[in-house]
């Protein structure tokens, strides 16, 4: 806060004078022979009081820094070290004596004549400092009271006493000299004695004590002290003692002159209301007394003054602003403060002070206005009321800015800007101070809550509607309040507009017309150059400011700094240039152009390139020069299309006129970072070509439309491949050179052979000359020997003219940015100009690869491939190349998604379930071919079976250079690694793998005809035998159809038997007999077998495996008649799961019967039941129609109970009547089930023939009960004569 | 009376932060001014982008950026990194954020509707464009219709704010830049 008076701006805290503590006075009044004061003995140092002075010294006088920014309230002294008898500044002029005392003012008053302020003014700076440095609210004297030195014999003790009443007494009269002149000001006066710590043991010390205060009058509170030497520690506390203590009555001094002032103004304004208004007229020329409001400010403002020393910062804010609209009213008219006099000025700063000081609250005429408002500005600031500091500052500049051009200092005047720039800086400083220590600068963008629980909370706090009236409000974006590099910024940017004015009136004058600006006349009274160079002094230091300022508050501490700070760094250098120092300014400019031509802001880049430009001009260094007048060719900065010709004239006449401090090296223009001079694409036609074979490109070089390079005195170009060759080198030839440069032209490179390089440098010629917007297009091939990737790294311009030598290198670029969305032209036709777009990716490479090797792969195989073979796969490969190639083949078994099918593939005596890897066929001569065959076995169920074959070749030649062993890459992969020879072919196989036989089964059940064991056979409890009532015969009929489409031969058909413990195979059709033989599809054998079934007792419904398989060997029957390779196929016999039964019977009649003769039926009745007893009648009923038989036996009869399980055989002897088939009775029983019914009406049990007698599988509905087929009911016999 | 927005000049920047249009609608200012002022703003935009990241904040509109000299610049980030900055005329009064929003989403949708030109990657190559160019292609000066739609909103804005106060409330303002973009 240098640019006004810091009296203004300080934070203002009590004053309190401290006396007494002064080193050299601290000489044990004690000691008889004083030691010379000029020299600290060590003796004297290390004196406990010599000390204790000092420390109290140190502790005092750190309480307060006197600061612009001290928002803290804590009760805390302006400490000033004074001597004992320092005196105050009079009050009045005269001396008290003088009888026209009570009329006489301070001679600080606009009243008394000789006062600065006389007679008109208002407050001045040296008033506040009357009361910072000359006047203190309390005074602390620090004094040693006298000590006897140890009692020594012989001493009289009554002599000491009178000693010590003698030195009281002369330190009461001291302390009541002082006490009286402080009496007169009201300020409070303490006195502290500092003693050893015997004497504060000392019982007479209370007594000598009172008598000090008592004789000196001092106050009986807090006014007097003993303090003997203490530690660090403990002078501290009592320091804050002190403080605390002496608060109360540092506050009661500054009340006490409020209300002495309030008094005053009081009167002031009373007789105001009555006073006659001077008309400035009258008064024009004479000296005028201060008018009322002139009263009103300087009472206001000694107010606020008074309540900023008592901290009270809300009423201090309140008689500022009083103070300062008081101010503005003086302003606002003329009649009060006319312009741009001395008064004006004051009032001036006085507002501004006061405004910063309102912010964090400041006011002083001229210089006070901006006081004022600085101190109005602080106090705001004090209670983070951003918006209404900013709003009170922006105001006074507003309203001031309109008083200026009233007093005809607007915008156009210097002088304005200076005082803008002034305001803009106190704030600026202000800001910094205090985000030094407490100030927060907001963010209008809402942080980020630290944890979403918090922001929950604060959502949950804050309600919806609250959120919404804050959305709604927005915010003044003039309120918002930025850290004070933007004011530094704005002052900078103010005192820059200052030096213009200045300069245009300086010119102005020069021109003839005459100012009469007063300020102007002082200004150039002064020294125009100081002033320019002074301002720009200024603003160099404000934008440095601004600058360090950005950099501190921009959290990218990255290598990237700021762009605002790139911003003010481009003002510096501008600044710098401006004022001469273009080496300073060229170093800015060279860090800045790096982000603009990142971030490509031409619009940016431009004026600092021509900036850059006359600087490097006004250094005298033309390589600079020279590399910022190609950029600039390069970007077209500052070209027109109307003058596409002006850089490089500019250029050209650098060449021409300038020697370079090199010549024997090229001056390398590196643009790699900015735009090229040429827009250049490289592209290619194939992507890929074989080796050997020239690849054909072309070569775009267009200028820019708005540049014309046609007089660049270009030499050479030089394209430069990435493989290690020599450039290939285009020279300049032009036969006229004055004829028109065509749009387009077309030179051709020719063939350029890459790899093995050619000895030669390739040379061509061509024209090398651009007009605006034209482009030449340099065609050409490159071939390589080897496999490689060609593409063009750079190309190198070389430009020669008088002495100079500049290289200028462009890397072709794959995708500038503003050409991505062009796809590269390839040039078809000169005239007129055509180019087909290459939509490519990779149009700026070519890929030489080795030659595909012309291999054959045959595959040849008998589809489908039937389960449980191994199926044959020829692979015949064949080498149609020239070369002699090695080759090795993979086979990739695919997985298939069958369950539990295990299929693999074998080949020589590779076998695997997936991959077999590297077969090796070996080295194939031209011509030559191999076969190999490839075995597929598959399992489990039908369906496709894929195979991936792939056939790696390579050449020996290259096998043999190629120290690396070949690692074949997976099969899968197509890609090989590019420098072998090597080629994969990949063939894919589906082949279907179908069943070669199909079987089909039909199961019956039977009944048992053979007696059952007896209930009591005790041998059907024996464990590990087979329940024989239980068991049922099951007929297994099984058809095998051969569905192979080649045909089969069969060698053997089997039934392995696998008898268990329910199901075993009684007997079987398929004998020992041979099958063998070629069946064709459709051929089918039957084949019967008898299998014994016992059901579980427990789980009658479960299926029972079947205890057995037939077993198939066959052979494949190839096309050509010979048979493959022997083949297993198993057919496992179907499950089981027989029907029950209840009560049943069995009827067993012979089939025929010869006439006459007695034939016998049997009568099986069983009770299958597991738990009933059964109780059944039967009866025979003939046959009633035809009585074809006559019946011996029962015919009607019961038969005993039935336990579960039991059977009982009924026997009838039976003759036939008649021949022919006739049935023998409708014999019929009836049973009753369980005991208990038994006499109930019985069901009808079912009769079966055993003859007939097949039931098919245990059928059951839909509740899982079993449904009972029955079936052959009746028994028919067939009577012969 | 509500209060006036002065529009005075907008940018479009790509997410690399390269220029994609600057348009000023201020007769005889300089207009680099305004480019400087675009610029120099992303420093803000990404000490705001920085901070809604890590309130993994979806907001768009970035608020007041800064003041300086005689404007307050306000910015705008499309969900696709696209930042849009325009420069208000200061004046002592509160701007509604509404408002100051209103304005982004219309150069928002002048800008995605510019964009959505396919005859933007008419030459393009098959696979070798990105998008980036095709944001740099809108603005440049060979497509007019971006500008034209840009322009067309500065000037709705300023035909408002010439009507001043017999213009009726604020909402009639995204009434009238709708019928812009609608026409």
């Amino acid at each position: 806060m240098n640019s006004y008076p810091a009296e203004l701006l300080v934070q203002l805290a009590p004053v309190m004078f401290v006396a007494g503590l002064d080193v050299q006075a601290q000489q044990p009044p004690g000691n008889a022979p004083p030691t010379p004061s000029t020299e600290q003995t060590p003796a004297a140092r290390q004196d406990p009081f010599y000390i204790l002075s000092a420390r109290l010294k140190d502790a005092l006088s750190v309480q307060r820094k006197i600061g612009v920014w001290q928002p803290e309230k804590s009760k805390t002294f302006q400490v000033i070290f004074v001597n004992k008898d320092a005196s105050f500044p009079p009050r009045k002029l005269l001396r008290p004596e003088d009888p026209q005392h009570s009329a006489a003012h301070s001679p600080l008053s606009p009243l008394t004549p000789t006062s600065p302020l006389y007679p008109d003014g208002i407050i001045a700076p040296i008033w506040i400092r009357k009361h910072t440095t000359l006047l203190p609210s309390v005074f602390v004297m620090f004094m040693r009271i006298f000590e006897s030195p140890p009692a020594q014999a012989g001493q009289d003790d009554r002599e000491r006493e009178a000693e010590e009443r003698r030195r009281d007494t002369e330190l009461s009269a001291e302390i009541a000299h002082r006490k009286k002149s402080t009496n007169e000001r009201g300020i409070k006066l303490t006195v502290v004695l500092m003693a050893s710590r015997r004497m504060l043991d000392d019982p007479t010390l209370d007594g000598r004590l009172t008598y000090i205060r008592r004789q000196s009058g001092l106050d009986p509170r807090a006014a007097l002290f003993v303090l003997s030497p203490v530690s660090q520690a403990e002078i501290g506390d009592f320091v804050r003692s002190l403080q605390d203590a002496l608060w109360e009555p540092a506050l009661e001094y500054y009340t006490n002159h409020s209300k002495r002032v309030r008094r005053k103004r009081n009167r002031h304004s009373q007789v105001a209301s009555y006073q006659l208004p001077l008309t400035p007229m009258a008064s024009a020329g004479i000296a005028r007394p201060l008018r009322p409001e002139g009263w009103t400010v300087r009472y206001e403002y000694k107010m606020a003054c008074f309540a900023e020393f008592r901290m009270e910062d809300q009423v201090a804010l309140k008689h500022y602003q009083d103070a300062y609209s008081t101010l503005i009213i003086m302003f606002g008219s003329t009649a009060i403060l006319p312009p741009r006099t001395k008064r004006w000025a004051e009032a001036k700063v006085l507002a501004d002070c006061i405004n910063v000081k309102v912010c964090t609250p400041p006011i002083i005429i001229g210089l006070s206005l901006t006081y004022t408002v600085a101190k109005i500005v602080k106090l705001y600031l004090y209670n983070n009321e951003h918006s209404l500091a900013l709003s009170h500052q922006n105001s006074h500049m507003r309203k001031f800015a309109d008083f200026s051009r009233g007093w005809g200092i607007g915008e156009e005047t210097f002088e304005f800007w200076s005082w803008l720039a002034r305001q803009h800086r106190v704030f600026a400083e202000l800001l910094e101070q205090g985000t030094r220590s407490t100030l927060k600068i907001p963010s209008p963008y809402p942080t980020p809550a630290p944890s979403a629980a918090l922001l929950a909370a604060q959502s949950l706090e804050a309600s919806q509607m609250g959120l919404e009236a804050m959305r709604v409000l927005g915010l003044n974006p003039n309120q918002a309040l930025q850290h004070p590099g933007f004011y530094y910024y704005m002052a900078a940017r103010c005192t820059e507009r200052r030096r213009e004015r200045f300069m245009t009136a300086l010119e102005s004058e020069s021109e003839g017309h005459q100012t009469n600006s007063p300020g102007f006349i002082n200004e150039k009274k002064v020294d125009h150059l100081a002033i320019v160079l002074e301002a720009s002094n200024i603003f160099s230091f404000l934008y440095t400011r601004a600058y360090e300022l950005f950099r501190k508050w921009n959290p990218q501490n990255t290598q990237n700094p700021g762009r605002l700070t790139l911003w003010i760094a481009y003002r510096i250098a501008q600044t710098y240039y401006d004022s001469g120092k273009f080496d300073m300014a060229v170093r800015f400019f060279e860090r800045i152009a790096k982000t603009y031509r990142r971030e490509s802001w031409g619009s940016l880049l431009h004026p600092l390139l021509s900036q850059w430009y006359a600087c490097a001009q006004q250094l005298g260094d033309v390589e600079l020069s020279v590399r910022l007048l190609v950029e600039m060719l390069a970007y077209g900065a500052n070209a027109s299309e109307d003058d596409p010709d002006a850089l490089q004239d500019d250029l050209l006449a650098v060449l021409k006129s300038t020697v370079p401090s090199v010549t024997d090296e090229p001056l390398v223009v590196d643009l790699s970072e900015s735009k090229s001079i040429l827009d250049t694409s490289v592209v290619f036609w194939d992507p890929e070509v074989d080796v050997g074979i020239p690849a054909p490109f072309q070569l775009i070089l267009s200028s820019q439309h708005n540049v014309s390079l046609s007089s660049i005195p270009f030499t050479s170009l030089a394209i430069h491949f990435n493989t290690d060759v020599p450039p290939v080198v285009v020279r300049h030839s032009q036969a006229d050179p004055d004829a028109e440069v065509p749009s387009v032209q077309r030179f051709d490179l020719g063939q350029i052979q890459l790899i093995p390089a050619s000895p030669d440098t390739h040379e061509v010629e061509a024209a090398l000359r651009w007009a605006a917007g034209s482009t030449i297009v340099l065609t050409g091939s490159v071939s390589s020997g080897t496999p490689t990737q060609i593409s063009v790294s750079k190309l190198v311009f070389t430009i020669k003219e008088s002495n100079w030598w500049i290289e200028v290198p462009i890397v072709p670029r794959a995708a500038q940015l503003e050409h991505a969305l062009t796809a590269p032209r390839w040039l078809c036709s000169v005239d007129p100009p055509r180019f087909v777009p290459i939509r490519r990716e990779d149009h700026t490479t070519v890929k030489v690869r080795w030659r595909n090797h012309r291999i054959q792969v045959a595959i040849s195989h008998d589809g489908p491939a039937y389960i449980g073979e191994e199926f044959p796969i020829e692979i015949n490969i064949t080498n149609e190349d020239e070369r002699e190639l090695d080759v090795v083949l993979d086979v990739l078994l695919q997985p298939t998604e069958i369950d539990e099918a295990v299929n693999y593939v074998a080949m020589d005596d590779q076998r695997s379930t997936s991959l077999l890897k590297a077969v090796a066929c070996g080295v194939l001569a031209p011509g030559a071919s191999v076969l190999k065959k490839l075995y597929l076995a598959n399992d489990g169920a039908p369906g496709e079976r894929v195979i991936d074959i792939s056939v790696q070749s390579q050449s020996t030649a290259q096998a043999t250079t190629q120290q690396q062993p070949v690692s074949p890459t997976s099969p899968t992969s197509p890609s090989a690694p590019p420098l072998l020879d090597k080629t994969e072919t990949l063939r894919t196989l589906a082949v279907p793998a179908v069943d070669p036989i199909e079987v089909e089964h039909t199961v019956v059940y039977r009944r048992p005809t053979r007696p059952q064991p007896g209930l009591a056979d005790l041998e059907t409890f024996e464990s590990c035998k087979r329940d024989e009532a239980a068991a049922v015969e099951a007929v297994v009929t099984s058809t095998l159809r051969v569905v192979a489409s080649s045909g089969l031969v069969i060698e053997n058909v089997t039934l392995h038997r696998q008898d268990h413990k329910s199901a075993s195979v009684v007997d079987c059709s398929v004998p020992e007999e041979d099958f063998s033989g070629e069946w064709l599809a459709g051929d089918e054998l039957c084949n019967r077998c008898r299998v014994s079934v016992v059901p579980d007792e427990d789980h009658p419904a479960d299926p029972i495996a079947g205890p057995g398989e037939y077993e198939v060997t066959w052979r494949r029957l190839m096309s050509d008649g010979s048979h493959g390779s022997r083949s297993t196929t198993r057919l496992p016999l179907p499950s089981l799961t027989p029907p029950s039964d209840g009560l049943i019977a069995l009827l067993d009649a012979p089939t025929t019967a010869r006439l006459h003769a007695p034939i016998p039926l049997r009568l099986t009745i069983r009770n299958l039941h597991p738990t009933r007893t059964a109780t059944a009648t039967v009866q025979l009923e003939p046959d009633a129609t035809a009585d074809a038989f006559v019946v011996a036996g029962l015919r009607h009869g019961r038969v005993p109970i039935l336990l579960p399980g039991q059977e009982e055989r009924n026997a009838v002897q039976v003759a036939g009547a008649g021949a022919g088939v006739g049935q023998p009775g409708g014999g019929g029983a009836q049973g009753t089930q369980g005991a208990v019914e038994s006499q109930a009406e019985g069901e009808e049990v079912e009769v079966v023939d055993v003859r007939w007698d097949e039931r098919p599988e245990r059928v059951e509905d839909e509740e899982g009960n079993e449904v009972k087929v029955v079936k052959g009911r009746d028994g028919y016999v067939l009577v012969l004569p | 009376m509500p209060p006036q927005l002065r529009l005075n000049a907008v940018a479009f920047v790509s997410p690399q932060n390269h220029p994609i249009l600057i348009r000023t609608f201020v007769q005889g200012q300089d207009e680099l001014k305004y480019h400087y002022i675009a610029h120099t703003s992303l420093d803000v935009v990404d000490e705001r982008i920085t901070t809604a990241i890590a309130s993994k904040s979806t907001e768009c509109y970035l608020n007041l950026l800064y003041t300086m000299e005689d404007v307050a610049v306000y910015g705008y980030m499309t969900p696709l990194k696209v930042k849009i900055i325009i420069a208000l005329a200061l004046t002592d009064a509160v701007v509604r954020d509404a408002d100051v929003l209103t304005i982004f989403r219309a150069l928002h949708t002048a800008y995605r509707q510019s964009v959505a030109n396919p005859f933007l990657r008419l030459n393009a190559p098959i696979d070798g464009y990105n998008d980036h160019a095709v944001l740099l292609a809108a603005g440049s000066p060979k497509w007019k219709a971006f500008r034209k739609r840009v322009d067309d909103i500065g000037k709705a804005l300023q035909h408002r704010f010439i009507l001043g106060s017999d213009s009726g409330p604020f909402p009639l303002l995204s009434e009238e830049i709708a019928q812009v973009l609608t026409s």
